[in-house]
């Protein structure tokens, strides 16, 4: 078939044109960069007004930690929050996106968001993508039918939940929720419960660590309680600062402010047209 | 008309330099109800009338002025559901804009994607012109801006404008009344007595749709009421 010579629009998905590079690449020796995962502890409860969502604010990128107070719960709609474990540019890219349709869809519409509107573009999503977009998500909301909360998996099955758990630190936070949990808990009972659970997470398990973030949604309310907890301060900081040894340069920066040269040309020629 | 051999081919100029599809789709605007917008110190207002085709028909379930983002509306004259495609794209437009660059969308810049798609359709083969204008009204970082997009593409910012069956009646009542440091409370009743100007019947909420945005930068749509209030003051 001969080269077109007119450009086509990309479809859209993903271009696997660089695969075959990437793979002679690395029968050479090129080490692949890794990508930054969140490790994490996610969790969500149904208490009597709603919906409350909790999640720690480590990023790790293998070993290193590389944010130590990151954004986990990722807003959907105005109703509608989502926490994302996995890999941190999917979790975002795919929260975005869906966020971004269902604006659209509210205009249309003229209604609220329902939170299983959220829920169907998100798997439809990540199905197509047969789990390689590795997005870990605890879907939460208050909508015209009640509250609800459910988890999305990599390859898009999800569960329908009253409590649930995603991540690394999951089994150290449903510890805690399946001994303490139960039906009808009031506000600040869920919100220091959805605490206890990350808390749990952020001590028990190496990929999640730093604070607590929470976010309580009730019928037409929302609160985001970033930084809810900080459980782990800097405790000692040196008075005395830092000293160098002799050895060490010290370069004297002088930074000079540029001045900007304005010339008045008088009784200069208009340009010609 | 010598220009009427021309004036089947959209793609077609005729020997006069025009293309006479446009200067049709312009006709198909003015026999359409009309609108009009006023531009305030602190705000915008977008007007039409709402002529249902018999008493019959459901009026709430009617909207002519559709909200486009949060700080933008519009309004059009002409063909109703070539308004909605228009509002579709734009909408869409603005989300990807909002997506892309994590700002809401400024008002020139949607008002330019709109008219590119207006153009579009005048440049293209199998189509035909959308047969509306539209006033798009915002409140962005410049401050409050309405526009006027025409079927060929083009567009222009307004200190007010009106568009429809009774433009000229209209345009001469608003460079009487229209002032530069008008408020938004002046401009919605400037905008209900030139409405009143050509109108044929009784005017009530109902029968008149009103959408402003004020320094809040909040569009939203009147409601019948709200519209009846701001009635018995003008009377």
């Amino acid at each position: 078939m001969s080269k077109v010579a007119i450009d086509m629009p990309p479809k859209g998905g993903f271009s696997f044109d660089l695969c075959k590079r990437n793979d002679m690449l690395v029968k050479n020796g090129l080490k692949m960069p890794s990508f930054l995962k969140t490790g994490t502890t996610i969790v969500g409860l149904i208490f009597q007004d709603g919906v409350i969502l909790g999640a720690d604010t480590r990023a790790t990128e293998g070993p290193i930690v590389a944010d130590k107070n990151c954004e986990k719960i990722h807003y959907i709609a105005p109703n509608i929050y989502c926490c994302g474990a996995g890999t941190a540019a999917d979790t975002e890219a795919v929260t975005d996106m869906i966020s971004s349709q269902l604006t659209l869809h509210r205009y249309h519409t003229g209604r609220e968001s329902r939170v299983v509107t959220a829920l169907s573009l998100l798997k439809s999503h990540l199905f197509n993508y047969q789990g390689h977009v590795s997005a870990a998500l605890v879907l939460g909301g208050v909508d015209i039918t009640g509250p609800h909360l459910h988890t999305i998996y990599p390859h898009g099955s999800t569960d329908t939940l009253p409590y649930a758990t995603m991540g690394s630190g999951s089994l150290a936070a449903m510890a805690i929720f399946e001994s303490k949990y139960r039906e009808g808990l009031t506000r600040d009972e869920g919100v220091e419960l959805v605490a206890e659970a990350i808390r749990s997470g952020i001590f028990n398990d190496l990929g999640s660590g730093s604070n607590v973030d929470i976010c309580v949604l009730t019928k037409g309310h929302k609160e985001y309680l970033r930084n809810h907890e900080t459980p782990n301060p800097r405790t000692y900081v040196s008075e005395k600062g830092y000293s160098f040894s002799k050895k060490t340069e010290i370069l004297l920066t002088k930074i000079t402010p540029l001045v900007e040269k304005i010339e008045i040309i008088e009784g200069g020629d208009a340009m010609e047209e | 008309m010598g220009d009427s051999q021309y004036s089947f081919s959209l793609t077609t100029f005729s020997p006069s330099g025009k293309l006479v599809q446009i200067e049709h789709a312009l006709t198909a605007v003015g026999s359409g109800q009309t609108s009009l917008g006023i531009k305030a110190s602190n705000g915008v207002v977008i007007a039409t009338e709402k002529k249902l085709p018999s008493i019959l028909v459901d009026e709430a379930s009617v909207q002519k002025i559709q909200i486009l983002t949060p700080n933008i509306g519009v309004v059009y004259s002409g063909m109703g559901p070539d308004s909605r495609v228009l509002v579709r794209k734009s909408r869409k437009q603005a989300e990807q804009y909002h997506r892309l660059y994590k700002e809401p969308i400024p008002v020139t810049q949607l008002v330019r994607e709109t008219a590119a798609v207006m153009q579009e359709f005048t440049q293209s083969g199998g189509v035909r012109p959308f047969g509306v204008s539209l006033l798009v009204a915002g409140y962005d970082d410049k401050g409050p801006q309405l526009y006027q997009v025409d079927p060929s593409g083009s567009y222009f910012s307004w200190k007010a404008s009106a568009m429809g069956k009774n433009v000229s009646n209209a345009k001469t009542f608003l460079e009487k009344r229209y002032t530069d440091d008008m408020e938004l409370d002046d401009a919605v009743h400037t905008a209900i007595l030139t409405l009143k100007e050509g109108f044929e019947g009784q005017i009530s909420g109902k029968n008149i749709e009103i959408g402003i945005i004020g320094a809040d930068k909040k569009f939203r749509v009147l409601t019948p009421s709200e519209i009846e209030d701001y009635l018995q003051e003008v009377e």
